[in-house]
């Protein structure tokens, strides 16, 4: 199998996708001539014209509202936000119209909303966040964020085939840091399913995203420690049953996420495995994320509040000790 | 247990109870709560020993508990004044105690409103404990689970976590070293037999002093209870030890026939009684020069606590049961022993007593008399072998060696023989 | 920008066919307004008589303009429809006793309990149905749009929203959109004189029909409480679309003849408004024409109102919705399938009979 990127792989499975299935097609601003502000379809529209391909005015309740109609017409748009942080103004759309569609009338929308996220970049508060949070209060959305280019090929292409809105997490930092054999044609990585990065027994990171090589990384050596990293992959559905599994092998986890705390991703775990691991526990549950601030444009800055491979490693050093 | 009431109406005493009519004294083996703890009516105030018993004594009342007036390790006698209750407290209110800075309310702290990676609680330095009321260092939920779930005292495992918690890493070791020394886990019994070990190389005289052992423990309270018991009884019987063999094959049968499968000791034990009906000169006390022979059998039945040591828990009036009752019975004291919550009585009495260490292979045993009793039966692995059975064909039996230690003040081998033998009959005639 | 207040002459559409009323489709208009009139208002009774839980949101007055715009539409055309435009529902095939228990939360209501009130559309009729922030559903009809448009097809969206609405900002991207891909699309736009109370002079400049022409396309003004006009103005806008024209603006001048919501008494109206529009009501004049014209209007009443208590007791022998099913539906295990809907103006009556 060849060896691409994870943004590679991110465009490899869009276009897979609608060469295979004319009714898939993308709508973003800037995707078409200029392939997209990170190049996701580069090259895109020579090969399925501007129709499929469309560059859409600077609407991002456009972009996802017409999305909603088409997709209830029988079409699979994969909408673009040029960055996650403008999903803002197309929140609305989605939220309200498409994420509730289905539970008021029985109305599919199978639709794709790419989300580039997160920070490390010095791209200050509006171009860095990890906004998943805000979905997972939004019943009738799926929620998505895949680590690997194998796991952004194949949940894109899950996703585009869901029956539902599915909001897809692609972490800028990993566009061309990660990288690994991805097998070619379609494939589906199936929503709803956890996977281990790595077995552990003494301790547990639960996370997802980009977070998941920096947690691989951090725990690598820790004193000989047996560290467990399960990545989410999907956070609706959330696979609660691989998070209660680590917990009842390791007894200790630490939650990683670099979007911010408060009524989090990590929040949401917690407290399932309070309540359903209660018994299981072998010291408190600890997350590591960013604090409750935007994330700030200068470096020193930014570096404070995202979370680092030092922050992991000493956490998990100390639910270690415990 | 009994408390008074002091003149100051407020302060009820918690004072060290008779554990049975033959004890006059008692020792502190450990306080559960100290000067300042909160304690509720009922819930254990601390852990005493007597030559009988390990037990939990309950608080008499609900209050602060203001003084500790006996030492843990410290033998005092019964109704001794052990600790001082303040029954004009309330929980959650500071108390007065200035030599106590680290009591305080056993209630949860305030949260901490630190966002750090672990919450840091804010507690003062203090001895490693587990008191699991506030105090000590805190019992997580999975050791808590996995303590119940084996019946593990967790006072007895070394923490190797923060402030010496016991985590669950050293809690499932303490388990796997338990299982190690007991294959089959849910009743093990043994007997308090003589360590046949060859003893220690007998090297030439050392030219120097040993040194001493360097990181050493002390036995534990328990295991010096049973070695002054063993030694005292080594120091009055006359130990003489006699041996049968018997076929099993039809207790192997009655077994396999069962409603619930039991193991060969409450087979053996109903053979065992109404052999000492046939014989009741082996049921039994010789106290100085005073012999009483009981009329009825009060059974003891030796019970492992895995390191701890042993206890000889009695099914009184043993005669009066079947083998399915004796079966019931057995378990039912084996667990309550494990669980520290024999009775005193349930200890007391015992007429006749058999251990049963044969579930680890061993063929042969000299038990030691369990004092003032005159006999104990052990009873041994039961093995398959060839044996000349109907004249002189050979068949493959499953045979064990009975193996009877018996006191020759009391009585005399002839006697002795002629009892186990009735024992090998009713087990090899077993009929129900 | 053309305005349209009468009827005008024959319009040719793509197809040839001429657009025209037969009379038969002129009684269907005045059955309709009326089945409306007379559904909102059992709704209403029902809302006095505490059968109906929340608040309750009619289109009294507003008529003309979701029957006349709807009337147009062909089965395989698809619709927004707002929650003053009852007549549009009814013209594509929902039943007034689905609409009583839906606005009893009912079981058998359109959305069996998940939803209340007009908040309710039946795909299977080829409607998506409206959320309560305006427009948005303006932004999905010209999805809906995009699809027709991409895959060639020669059909038409249409949606209503009221004056209100123009001022959101997403009204501006759904015009602007419609503009820039000439989407296949009616936008009828219901000026009822008051966004719940804020009167016209609070909500624009500039009638927001002047809007449709710097966006690339024509808006028409019409009298929304002239059923015909209004058909006549949409079927020309409907037949543009269809033929590749593009999308119009549809400013229907209407009056909403009761409080924004049940508890709403009005008292910001001035008395002399509610007397003029009161004579202009739309079912009334309608009516009298058509007797005029020699149309038996009694008859037409009397079915309306045989149908409507039939269907009362339907809906009021729905039982409520199992509180399981609450927790049903969040997510979709199945493709969407959009149904088509009834449509019974004469010209479709007629093409399906020489298909």
């Amino acid at each position: 199998m060849p060896e691409i990127t994870y943004l590679q792989a991110i465009s490899d499975g869009l276009r897979e996708e609608m060469r295979h299935d004319e009714s898939v097609f993308c709508l973003g601003e800037d995707i078409g001539a200029f392939g997209g502000a990170f190049k996701v379809t580069d090259g895109f529209i020579e090969e399925f014209g501007a129709d499929r391909v469309w560059d859409t005015p600077l609407a991002e309740n456009a972009i996802i509202g017409t999305a909603v109609g088409a997709a209830a017409e029988g079409l699979r748009p994969v909408c673009e936000m040029q960055f996650a942080d403008f999903i803002s103004c197309g929140f609305d759309q989605l939220v309200n119209v498409a994420a509730k569609m289905h539970y008021r009338q029985g109305l599919a929308v199978p639709m794709t909303v790419r989300l580039p996220s997160g920070g490390g970049f010095s791209g200050g508060p509006f171009h860095s966040q990890n906004p998943e949070a805000w979905f997972l209060q939004s019943p009738g959305l799926k929620v998505v964020a895949p680590s690997t280019p194998e796991d952004a090929k194949g949940l894109l292409s899950a996703a585009i085939r869901d029956p539902n809105p599915v909001v897809y997490l692609e972490h800028k930092h990993l566009y061309r840091r990660a990288k690994g054999e991805v097998a070619e044609g379609r494939f589906e990585i199936p929503l709803g399913e956890a996977r281990v990065a790595r077995e552990g027994t003494d301790l547990s990171v639960i996370t997802y995203g980009a977070m998941v090589q920096l947690a691989l990384d951090a725990t690598e050596d820790l004193d000989g420690a047996s560290v467990e990293v399960l990545d989410l992959r999907s956070l609706v559905p959330l696979d609660t049953g691989a998070i209660l599994e680590s917990v009842r092998k390791t007894s200790k986890v630490v939650v990683l996420h670099e979007a911010t705390r408060s009524c989090g991703v990590g929040a949401e775990v917690s407290a399932l495995i309070a309540q359903e691991a209660f018994e299981d526990l072998d010291g408190p549950v600890v997350r590591v994320t960013a604090p409750d601030t935007p994330v700030p444009f200068s470096p020193p800055l930014e570096r404070a509040v995202l979370p680092q491979p030092d922050d992991v490693r000493r956490a998990c050093l100390e639910l270690l000790a415990y | 247990m009994s408390s008074s009431p002091t003149s100051a109406q407020t302060t009820v005493d918690v004072v060290m109870p008779q554990m049975g009519v033959s004890v006059a004294e008692g020792t502190v083996a450990e306080w559960r709560k100290r000067v300042g703890d909160w304690v509720e009516a009922d819930e254990t105030i601390l852990e005493i020993s007597t030559d009988k018993i390990e037990t939990e004594v309950p608080s008499p009342a609900s209050g602060r508990v203001t003084e500790v007036l006996v030492d843990v390790g410290s033998t005092v006698d019964v109704g001794t004044v052990l600790a001082r209750i303040d029954t004009g407290a309330k929980p959650g209110e500071p108390h007065a105690d200035e030599h106590a800075p680290q009591a305080g309310p056993a209630v949860a702290e305030p949260a901490a409103a630190e966002a750090g990676p672990l919450p840091e609680k804010a507690h003062p330095p203090e001895p490693a404990e587990h008191g699991g009321n506030g105090h000590g260092p805190p019992i997580s939920p999975v050791v808590r689970r996995i303590a119940e779930e084996h019946q593990i005292d967790l006072s007895q495992i070394e923490g190797s976590g923060r402030r010496g918690r016991v985590t669950k890493r050293d809690v499932l070791a303490f388990l796997e070293r338990r299982d190690d020394a007991a294959a089959e886990r849910p009743l093990h019994i043994e007997s308090p037999y003589r360590d046949e070990e060859p003893a220690p190389v007998q090297e030439p005289a050392p030219e120097r002093e040993a040194a001493p052992a360097v990181g050493g423990e002390p036995l534990s309270l328990m295991r010096q209870k049973i070695g002054e018991h063993m030694r005292r009884s080594l120091d009055t019987a006359a130990h003489c030890t006699t041996i049968v063999e018997a076929d099993m094959s039809r207790i192997e049968a009655a077994r396999k026939s069962g409603r619930e499968k039991l193991t060969y000791l409450p087979f053996v034990a109903r053979a065992v009684i109404a052999a000492l009906r046939e014989y009741p000169m082996l049921n039994a006390t010789l106290e100085g020069d005073r012999l009483t022979v009981h009329e009825e059998v009060n059974l003891g039945v030796a019970v492992s606590l895995g390191e701890d040591g042993l206890i000889v828990p009695v099914v009184h009036n043993a005669h009066e049961l079947s083998h399915e009752g004796l079966a019931a019975r057995i378990k039912d004291l084996a667990e309550r022993a494990r669980a520290k919550r024999l009775e005193p009585d349930e200890v007391r009495g015992g007429t006749f007593t058999i251990t049963n260490p044969g579930a680890y292979g061993a063929l042969l045993a000299t038990p030691i008399i369990n004092q003032p009793q005159v006999a104990i039966l052990d009873l041994e692995a039961v093995v398959k072998r060839p044996v000349v059975v109907d004249g002189d064909s050979i068949a493959i039996r499953p045979m064990t060696y009975l193996c009877m230690s018996w006191d020759h003040r009391a009585l005399d081998g002839a006697l002795s023989a002629q009892f186990l033998s009735a024992v090998r009959r009713h087990i090899e005639e077993w009929s129900g | 920008m053309a305005t349209t207040t009468a009827r005008p002459a024959a319009i040719e559409d793509g197809g040839g066919a001429s657009v025209d009323l037969t009379g038969d489709d002129r009684r269907a208009l005045l059955r309709y307004m009326l089945l409306m009139r007379a559904t909102e208002e059992r709704a209403l009774t029902l809302y006095r008589q505490g059968k109906v839980p929340g608040s309750f949101y009619d289109g009294r007055g507003q008529e003309a303009v979701s029957v006349g715009a709807a009337f147009t539409l062909g089965p395989r055309d698809r619709t927004c429809i707002l929650h003053r435009d009852l007549g549009a529902h009814l013209i594509r095939g929902v039943k007034p006793g689905r609409v009583l228990a839906q606005m009893m939360g009912r079981a058998g209501g359109v959305t069996a309990g998940k939803d209340g009130n007009m908040h309710f559309a039946d795909h299977q009729l080829g409607c998506v149905g409206m959320v309560s922030m305006l427009p948005d559903m303006a932004l999905v009809t010209c999805g809906l749009a995009i699809a027709f448009q991409m895959r060639r097809e020669p059909r038409v969206a249409m949606t209503w929203f009221g004056e209100g609405s123009t001022a959101n900002g997403q009204w501006h991207e759904a015009m602007n959109v419609a503009g820039i891909r000439k989407l296949p699309v009616v936008f009828i736009l219901e000026n009822n004189q008051f966004a719940y109370s804020t009167p016209n002079d609070h909500e624009f400049a500039v009638d927001p029909v002047k809007r449709a022409e710097v966006y690339g396309f024509p808006g028409v003004k019409v009298d929304g409480n002239d059923v015909e006009a209004v058909f006549f103005a949409a079927a020309q806008a409907v037949e543009r679309a269809r033929s590749g024209g593009g999308p119009t603006l549809i400013e229907a001048e209407t009056m909403r003849m009761h409080g924004h919501g049940a508890h709403d008494d009005m008292s910001y109206v001035p008395k002399e408004m509610v007397e003029h529009w009161t004579a202009r009501d739309p079912i009334d004049n309608y009516e009298r024409k058509l007797r005029e014209e020699g149309f038996d209007t009694d008859e037409i009443r009397e079915s309306v109102k045989g149908e409507l208590d039939a269907e009362t007791e339907w809906a009021l022998a729905q039982p409520m919705p199992e509180p399981h099913t609450a927790l049903e539906g969040v997510f979709a295990t199945e493709d969407p399938v959009l149904g088509d809907g009834n449509a019974p103006w004469s010209r479709w009556q007629r093409e399906a009979a020489n298909a």
